[in-house]
């Protein structure tokens, strides 16, 4: 089965990606807040993360996460959209927007645009 | 609108006040956005004799209509106002996220008039526009300032999509040198804009948007752009070597054609150090890239978190400042020029106009003419520890920071050896020898914004020969090329596109995408005339200004000493032979001025 395969060492944050998914979705309309995939930017770091399921309620608890040196709030690579982190939600319409795996190679919309190899479509 | 949003933001800070406008159509086809549209709104509501530093002056910050759309590399913010270093006017290229954020907050243009009574902060979200108290700010970095921004935002993830432009304690202080700041540590040309964003009181805008920008052909654009993704992917410099290094990459190619200047354009470097080159800057950064907005090449290499010096903060070194900070002042440590340019980011200097003045300073000192005690700073030329104590005092208020901080033609003024003053209009050049690189000296000597070479980088076909080839040293054709690259680069500014594709793309495989997100039928030279029209109008707002034939010149030395080694020995420049040649390519008199019968096939 394909899968996208994340690797947030190679991203360069810009957002290419975002932009990518909004027009994949909506024909000519550029917009990040209606992107599936959005970056997220902590240190030197980015985490693009691929919009999950939408949950009424946050987690009781709080995770940290630990790569290398660095300690990261596990929130920031959580794939759900909750209360406490109100991203994929379509502004306007409050629509909770989740990633659909648009089409066949070299779709994902995200992933062909992706340049830096932090995207890459994998089939194992 | 598609691409544009038509809107405009004017306020004023004297007043407390804020409008809404529309931007004319008319004025967008005319002058695309970006750069033209600053330019333009400056020439409309600018008296030319006004002080840059008066609350009359106006600056303004706008985005062209590609940036935010996906477009490739629509990145750039334009930031046009008069200029407190040279009295033209002056235009940073900002690149990162704030740009496109502002298209996202629905703006195409932010215009900012009058002088806050103390400091604020303009905050801009959506159609929520706030003009908060800032003392708690003032006097910080500019990183500190961002982060303190965000940290004090009532929701913890709203500073996740906020992007902030500011000015660091240079600014604050009005020293000329200043720049603004984007994104904590981006700082692309406009010296002198600092100082004006500071007189009046404004430490930085924030800006967090949700609307949406349309494209006109959505389909068509998506193959465009995946067309020029991959194209810039084929081509070696956009794929390898941009992408590895940035910019630093000219190093090891200007090594070869002696075009680095060394301790203040005296000579060339010529022996190739392998800690300068590449491979050293790999070795002594992690070079961890950061991409722009939309941006395939990621060409900014950020310093890496876990270096004890840097801790993440500032940038690796690009060429600019390789030669400006370091080699110009005659230092070749990498890290001492790193930290230099991470002195600049902190304090919101622009590195090319600092580093400018401090390697005027330190050939003062070598001439006998400065010393120690009259600049209170022991610089020589090799002494990283003098570069980057001037750095600092500089952009402080202390009574003899005054000196130094007033830029390199001041000093050299001041101690009556104008001579040893190393730029044009006021500005410092730009790390390339004219005496080699005869079209670059061309374009340093014309340029409306003083001698910076990403207001045409002809670099890319003298040198590089990417799209034709060039002899560095030759003169024929090179008053064309200058006028290409001028036009080309003044309407991808318009645009909001960067120019480093340029190394990898040729200017019109971006003509359909233009065509594509705007819905317009232009052809490239349809492009390259607005281009043109810009230019003219930037040249006709420092005419009215006082600049004349006599301010499009050389320092004397590029024609009195000849090179002195290296592929290039014995060459001056030749500027005096291509000037009018390129005069008359431009439609204008033997004195530089435009001729109405151009002035009218360009509508202006």
């Amino acid at each position: 089965m394909p899968k996208i395969r994340i690797d947030h060492t190679k991203c360069t944050g810009c957002r290419h990606c975002e932009i990518a998914c909004s027009l994949n979705h909506v024909s000519g309309i550029a917009n990040p807040r209606r992107a599936r995939i959005r970056v997220f930017h902590e240190g030197n770091v980015f985490f693009p993360v691929i919009a999950g399921p939408f949950v009424d309620a946050a987690c009781t608890s709080k995770l940290q996460l630990r790569i290398g040196e660095q300690t990261y709030d596990m929130c920031l690579v959580c794939r759900a959209s909750c209360p406490q982190k109100p991203f994929f939600i379509e502004a306007g319409t409050g629509f909770p927007l989740k990633c659909d795996f648009c089409g066949i190679p070299p779709n994902p919309s995200c992933v062909r645009w992706c340049n830096s190899g932090a995207l890459e479509l994998i089939d194992d | 609108m598609d691409g544009w949003t038509g809107r405009c933001l004017r306020v004023n800070l004297t007043e407390r006040k804020h409008a809404v406008e529309e931007i004319e159509r008319e004025r967008l086809d005319k002058f695309m956005g970006g750069r033209g549209l600053g330019v333009k709104v400056c020439s409309d509501e600018l008296d030319p004799g006004v002080d840059p530093l008066a609350p009359e002056n106006k600056l303004v910050f706008v985005s062209g209509p590609l940036v935010g759309t996906g477009a490739v590399t629509g990145a750039s913010c334009n930031v046009v106002t008069k200029s407190a270093l040279t009295d033209t006017l002056a235009c940073a290229k900002m690149r990162g996220h704030f740009g496109a954020e502002l298209k996202f907050a629905g703006f195409d243009m932010i215009i900012v008039e009058g002088r806050a009574e103390s400091p604020v902060i303009l905050s801009i979200a959506d159609d929520k526009i706030g003009i908060q108290p800032a003392l708690e700010f003032w006097g910080r970095t500019t990183s500190e300032t961002e982060a303190l921004f965000k940290k004090n935002l009532s929701d913890p993830w709203a500073g996740r999509d906020t992007y902030l432009v500011s000015i660091g304690p240079a600014g604050e202080n009005l020293v000329p040198l200043a720049n603004v700041i984007n994104d904590g540590f981006l700082s692309v040309g406009g010296a002198g804009i600092g100082a004006v964003m500071g007189a009046k009181n404004l430490k930085a805008i924030a800006v967090k948007g949700s609307h949406s920008i349309s494209i006109a052909d959505g389909e068509r654009f998506v193959r465009v752009v995946t067309t020029l993704i991959n194209k810039l992917n084929s081509a070696p410099l956009t794929s390898r070597s941009m992408s590895s290094w940035g910019s630093a990459f000219f190093m090891d190619r200007c090594y070869q054609e002696g075009i680095l200047p060394i301790n203040n354009f005296q000579a060339s470097a010529l022996t190739e150090s392998r800690d300068m080159e590449t491979e050293g800057l790999s070795r002594t950064f992690a070079l961890r890239s950061r991409g722009c907005f939309a941006c395939p090449v990621a060409c900014i290499k950020k310093t890496d978190v876990t270096h004890p010096l840097f801790k993440g903060k500032g940038m690796a070194p690009t060429y600019l400042a390789i030669g400006a900070l370091g080699l110009n002042c005659g230092i070749w440590d990498l890290t001492t020029i790193a930290m230099g340019n991470m002195l600049c980011a902190e304090m919101g200097l622009d590195p090319l106009a600092a580093g400018g003045t401090i390697a005027t300073a330190m050939e003062l000192v070598a001439k006998g003419v400065a010393s120690k005690d009259s600049l209170k700073l022991d610089l020589r030329f090799g002494e990283g520890e003098g570069l980057l104590q001037a750095l600092k005092l500089m952009s402080t208020k202390k009574g003899h920071a005054k000196r130094i901080g007033k830029g390199a033609r001041a000093l050299a003024d001041e101690c009556g050896e104008p001579d040893v003053f190393m730029g044009v209009k006021g500005l410092s050049m730009a790390p390339f020898d004219p005496r080699v690189i005869q079209g670059m000296g061309l374009h340093f000597a014309t340029c409306n914004f003083g001698p910076h070479h990403l207001y045409a980088y002809t670099f890319i076909d003298e040198v590089l020969n990417v799209h034709e080839a060039h002899e560095p040293s030759a003169t024929d054709g090179k008053p064309e090329l200058v006028k290409r690259y001028q036009d080309m680069a003044t309407v991808m500014d318009s645009l909001g596109l960067c120019n480093w594709p340029l190394m990898g793309l040729k200017f019109n495989n971006f003509v359909p995408m233009v065509n594509a997100c705007l819905g317009t039928d232009f052809h490239a030279d349809d492009l390259l005339k607005i281009g043109e029209r810009v230019w003219n109008q930037e040249k006709l707002f420092n005419m009215r200004v006082g600049f004349d034939r006599s301010h499009d010149r050389l320092p004397e030395r590029f024609f009195r000493e000849p090179v002195a080694g290296g592929p290039a020995r014995g060459q001056v420049s030749k500027l005096k032979d291509m000037l009018p040649a390129y005069y008359a390519l431009r439609g204008w008199n033997e004195n530089g001025e435009p001729k109405p019968e151009r002035l009218e096939v360009l509508g202006l």
